[in-house]
């Protein structure tokens, strides 16, 4: 698996656009501290290990900091994300198994090559076939944005496109492809735990792993050049390399050969949620996705509560014309694009320059979208409210702000009270999205689980029941509270 | 006449999307006096109220109070608004608070009175309408004719100088209408100024100084109780008048 030549950017393409016409694109060299961005879901290169970042990459990284006196600082982020990051200068370095390509050479400087891996093809058993050249017109699965995927393209057939390996091989086994491409390491461990695939012996494709560095910084390309070449002669490269896939291959990714339906299921179990503690991606990410989807919605209401008010007074006494088109403007913009589009145009443009706490991104985008929700959601409430009540209110004399203040909104609020829980629940799941920006919510914690495991269903039921129990939870707690809000009626 | 004018209204004009429902109306109201205002349906009487506590701004005319033409800033028309109750046909109590609450919200908000006050002052109201056992209970538990009585003690909580009463009948039940007549026929008693719009041709005729009867969105008549119904020279009256009160 590797994501490489990928031209899986378009996601990104506007944003990086934007990116760039930002200013504070070239800083300073730093002399004490390296940071390094990754995508830690690909062992044995980088994985998460016990809430660490570990692997060939960090290593080398590592022993290169060591020798020139730096200090590295290692930030984990979608594969996507990685050349962009290297580009606007919020990292130093990319290290990440990424494929040398023409395409990403026009982008960034590449380091020498450290390594070269190969793209193997899996396939059934009883498929029949034998040798590479037998794909041509079959259904092919791949990994999106990888080597592989461009490979497929470009001389096969249109691949079938998954978001991870686990799901590919998954599609493979339950007929949906005839072979699936990946990466020679993941592609080992699937078959040695299914017996019923097996490899192609030819590698399809091999490529060189290389280190990208910013065009602006030929200092820094100069000297990881020089100390990778004096890890090559010494022969602390290949140490590194060594040491690192023997460790993952000890790591424990399940034993095969289970044949009961219970003892697979307990095997399973253990493999995904107990052992190396891996249920604590998932607590960890419970408690993330908890956290973002609970500020969240109180900024989104604290919002939607004043944008509501501006909208309703404008429509109904004629004020705060100008507030009102802010509002409306704001309105459009949030309702009329997609969510994680906002989030990462709030990470990359918005915060692209600055160093910030990624809950902190994940709070003020899903905030700030929530907000446009939750405000037409309170101005209709406020628009349900009979008018009589205004009039009361405005002939005893209480002033516009107050009769809103303590008559129209105690009633709205009340009248959208439901369609407001509604809106947390929306939000709760929509913050499933935060593994874009690397935030290791609680789908991102069912990920890593799969990146380790190479499981497709466990840790997907495991998040998705998680997700459930919240949310019927939650609902639980909603009619309770109507049901004490209705008996004054 | 040397009485004390509250209200002096000039060639006041209220057009909705180009129909004139108010027509360049011109009257005095006077202190102490419970004047009404009696016509056929979209003559222009609830309107012409409205006009007065300003919830629907005129297009043209004046309204002097105490001699001083009303003024446009918030301020100043909340101010006056404290000065002049409004009792609505649908009641218009807040659903989510207690009577007590519904009574007391507005006097201490503005500053009239302390909370204490207030709840004193609402007790009292309430004794006299007879629902001091209703303080605690909201709305939507009240019949109609309650609601209507509480909605009545709500504006005097605010000792308004003068009421308004806008239709305060029509939506109630029948059986319902003689308490809240009742009300308003002891206050007029006890010498509250009171502008009331009404079908009720019987009480206005017992209860009224003066009669306005309204027509095209103008003054057709201005009278006595018994000037108007017995000896009115414009056609229009007789004939509303007639049908009203023919013997059934």
């Amino acid at each position: 698996m590797d994501f490489r030549k990928c031209s899986g950017f378009f996601l990104f393409a506007g944003i990086i656009l934007l990116a760039l016409l930002l200013p504070g694109c070239g800083r300073e060299v730093q002399k004490t501290k390296l940071r390094m961005v990754t995508n830690a879901t690909f062992p044995p290169y980088e994985t998460i290990r016990n809430g660490r970042i570990v692997g060939i990459d960090p290593d080398i990284m590592q022993e290169f900091c060591k020798r020139n006196g730096f200090e590295l600082d290692i930030e984990n982020m979608e594969f996507g994300a990685l050349i962009a990051a290297v580009q606007s200068g919020k990292a130093d370095v990319a290290a990440s198994g990424i494929t040398v390509t023409e395409d990403r050479k026009k982008k960034i400087d590449f380091s020498i090559p450290y390594t070269s891996a190969h793209q193997l093809v899996t396939i059934r058993k009883n498929s029949g076939i034998l040798a590479n050249h037998e794909l041509k017109g079959l259904k092919i699965g791949v990994q999106e944005g990888t080597t592989g995927d461009v490979y497929v393209k470009e001389n096969l057939s249109e691949p079938q496109r998954y978001k991870d390996a686990a799901t590919a091989i998954q599609a493979l086994l339950t007929g949906k492809v005839d072979a699936v491409v990946l990466d020679s390491d993941p592609s080992h461990v699937f078959v040695r735990k299914n017996p019923s695939l097996h490899l192609l012996p030819e590698p399809l494709v091999t490529e060189n792993y290389a280190f990208a560095v910013s065009k602006d910084r030929p200092d820094l390309l100069m000297t990881l050049n020089s100390s990778l070449q004096e890890m090559i002669a010494d022969g602390t490269l290949q140490q590194i390399i060594e040491r690192n896939k023997k460790e993952n291959d000890t790591s424990d990714t399940g034993k095969a050969g289970q044949t009961g339906v219970w003892e697979r299921l307990k095997e399973d179990l253990r493999v995904n949620f107990v052992a190396e503690s891996r249920y604590l991606y998932l607590l960890r990410g419970f408690v993330i996705t908890l956290l973002i989807a609970l500020l969240s919605v109180l900024i989104g209401i604290m919002i939607g509560f004043v944008v509501a008010v501006i909208r309703s007074t404008a429509d109904q006494t004629g004020k705060f014309q100008l507030l009102n088109l802010i509002c409306k403007v704001y309105l459009t913009v949030i309702r009329g694009t997609p969510v994680v589009v906002q989030l990462l145009i709030i990470y990359f443009v918005i915060f692209g320059a600055v160093d910030i706490n990624k809950i902190v991104v994940a709070v003020a985008a899903f905030g700030l979208n929530s907000g446009a929700y939750v405000a037409e959601i309170i101005r209709s409430g406020i628009m349900s409210i009979d008018r009589g009540q205004l009039e009361a209110g405005r002939s005893l004399g209480l002033s516009y702000s107050r009769t809103m203040c303590w008559i129209i909104l105690p009633q709205a609020l009340k009248n959208v009270l439901p369609a407001l829980g509604n809106e947390f629940i929306v939000l709760l799941k929509e913050t499933s999205i935060s593994g874009y920006i690397a935030l290791e919510d609680l789908t991102k914690g069912g990920d890593i689980i799969r990146s380790q495991t190479y499981n497709a269903f466990m840790p997907l039921i495991a998040v998705a029941l998680i997700y459930l129990a919240v949310v019927m939870l939650f609902s639980k707690l909603l009619a309770v509270l109507e049901g004490r809000l209705k008996k004054n009626e | 006449m040397s009485k004390d004018v509250i209200f002096e209204v000039r060639e006041l004009v209220k057009d909705f999307s180009g129909v004139r429902a108010v027509d360049r109306v011109s009257l005095e109201v006077f202190r102490g006096e419970a004047l009404f205002i009696v016509g056929p349906s979209g003559s222009g009487k609830s309107t012409f109220l409205r006009c007065l506590n300003l919830l629907e701004k005129p297009d043209a005319g004046e309204i002097f109070f105490h001699g001083k033409a009303l003024g446009k800033r918030e301020k100043e028309l909340n101010a006056y608004r404290e000065k002049v109750g409004m009792v609505f046909q649908h009641f218009n109590l807040f659903p989510h608070l207690t009577i007590r609450k519904n009574i007391t919200l507005s006097p201490v908000l503005t500053g009239r009175m302390s909370q204490d006050e207030a709840d004193a002052e609402a007790e009292k109201l309430l004794e006299r309408i007879g629902l001091a056992s209703k303080a605690d209970a909201y709305p939507p538990q009240l019949s109609g004719g309650q609601k209507q009585r509480v909605a009545i003690v709500r504006s005097l909580a605010m000792r308004p100088e003068v009421l308004l009463f806008d239709e305060p009948t029509s939506a109630l039940d029948p059986e319902m209408v003689g308490e809240v007549l009742a009300l308003m026929k002891e206050l007029a008693q006890d010498g509250m100024t009171m502008v009331v719009v009404t079908h009720e041709i019987g009480f206005a005729c017992e209860v009224a100084n003066r009669m306005v009867f309204m027509d095209h969105g103008r003054i057709a008549e201005i009278g006595t109780p018994d000037e108007m119904v017995n000896r009115s020279a414009n056609p229009r009256v007789r004939e509303f008048f007639s049908k009203l009160l023919a013997p059934r």
